[in-house]
């Protein structure tokens, strides 16, 4: 649509006073685009220009990881949920604190491990005995060597529980959640070296704990 | 050359190192062994593959944080909403508190008013024992009479019932003009009443 005014006078200069619609203005604060279409800071800046629908879209990408990671700590299917639920919250009050130094899903790990760890110390997580592991899916066709994996991932889920707090959110996020070494540290607020050497001791921590856990429970 | 640091063997069994590194390694036994037991110790932290819910609750647990969400959304406290826009307001009103209590507090300011109240009154009567007898009917004196009877001034000055050194012509330098000419004038009749009287002299 467009509307056009009096031209200047005969002999005159004549101005173009043609006004125009320019779809991309929209399309610069993304507020008429489909929010699917938007990458993570796009709809961050949606959210926080009033949709409230655009934080769907951030739960809806990054879901999983963060429940896995909550998975992780407190190895129950109903708190990992409370505690997605708690991280998502947590970001979307501090959404106007989100700075774009870092991506969305590393500012989400950040808050997620901050969670987690807050919950994993202020309740002591039970023990699960080895013979009351919760049964995994079957991987292989061999029951021997299915079973011998369940054993162990038990043992090594055991084991990670047991690691210093740092330790163990370094070796989650890097072995199980495949961030890189960067990424975690952009995530724990510390540095690459810092990471190496956390992952490096945490690494040596689980081998000793699982060798003693070999001598006590032959 | 040194063995390889925590940071370096993981840079190694990663296969990140650079080729001096990874050099070193290959040569070194107790690096070796250091990396060998890295990457053993990454394998077997890999066994644990965490169960995966079932699919559906992806949908189920994205709609319940939605909901969460826009809870949190609604029970948002008014002052969150209306922060930016009461904060001046706010800003100004403890401001003008802060400026009041500044005023009332300063030492030697005038109490609202008093000038006027100064000038409407009558000027107290020096009148050498009218004025005692004034002063020993007033039953606020006798009050403060009493309590100080026993007190040394060392023990009022300690208790800062005193003004400090130079508090009065600090007083003094904060009088308004109409309580400067007050004071004048009381000064003066005081002066008055107590000059001797000038002597006369042979021719008068």
């Amino acid at each position: 649509m467009s509307t056009r005014a009096d031209p200047w006078p005969a002999g005159g200069m004549q101005l173009d006073w043609t006004l125009s619609v320019v779809p991309s203005t929209q399309q610069k604060s993304g507020r008429d685009l489909p929010l699917s279409g938007l990458d993570d800071r796009r709809v961050v800046e949606a959210c926080l220009g009033g949709r409230v629908e655009a934080f769907d879209v951030i739960v809806e990408r990054h879901q999983r990881a963060i429940y896995q990671l909550c998975f992780r700590f407190v190895r129950r299917h109903e708190d990992a949920a409370d505690l997605t639920q708690e991280v998502f919250l947590r970001a979307y009050r501090g959404l106007r604190r989100f700075r774009g130094d870092a991506t969305v899903a590393t500012w989400l790990y950040r808050i997620g491990v901050n969670v987690c760890l807050n919950h994993v110390t202020a309740r002591k997580m039970p023990e699960t005995p080895l013979e009351d592991a919760p049964a995994l899916r079957a991987s292989g066709s061999d029951p021997a060597s299915s079973l011998l994996k369940e054993e162990t991932g038990a043992r090594v889920r055991a084991a990670v529980a047991r690691l210093p707090r740092k330790q163990r959110a370094t070796l989650i996020l890097r072995v199980y959640q495949d961030l890189s070494h960067r990424e975690i540290a952009q995530a724990l607020g510390t540095t690459v070296g810092a990471v190496k050497a956390n992952f490096f001791h945490a690494l040596g921590n689980l081998k000793r704990l699982l060798a003693e856990e070999a001598i006590e429970k032959p | 050359m040194r063995h390889l640091t925590p940071e370096e063997i993981v840079d190694a069994a990663e296969g990140c190192a650079d080729s001096g590194l990874a050099a070193h390694a290959r040569d070194c036994v107790a690096c070796r062994s250091k990396i060998e037991a890295v990457t053993d110790a990454v394998r077997l932290a890999r066994c644990d593959r965490a169960a995966e819910p079932s699919p559906l609750v992806w949908p189920h647990l994205a709609a319940r944080i939605g909901e969460a969400v826009r809870r949190e959304r609604i029970r948002a406290p008014f002052w969150k909403a209306w922060g930016w826009t009461l904060a001046p307001a706010g800003a100004v009103v403890v401001l003008a508190i802060a400026v009041t209590i500044g005023m009332w507090m300063r030492p030697g300011a005038p109490v609202s008013g008093a000038p006027a109240r100064v000038a409407e009154m009558p000027a107290p009567a020096f009148d050498g024992p009218a004025a005692d007898l004034d002063a020993a009917d007033d039953p606020s004196w006798l009050l403060v009479s009493t309590l100080s009877a026993e007190m040394s001034v060392e023990d009022a000055e300690a208790s800062g019932a005193l003004p400090p050194p130079g508090g009065a012509e600090r007083a003094l330098f904060h009088l308004d003009e109409a309580e400067r000419l007050e004071l004048a004038r009381l000064l003066r009749e005081e002066l008055d009443t107590r000059a001797p009287a000038v002597p006369q002299g042979p021719g008068a």
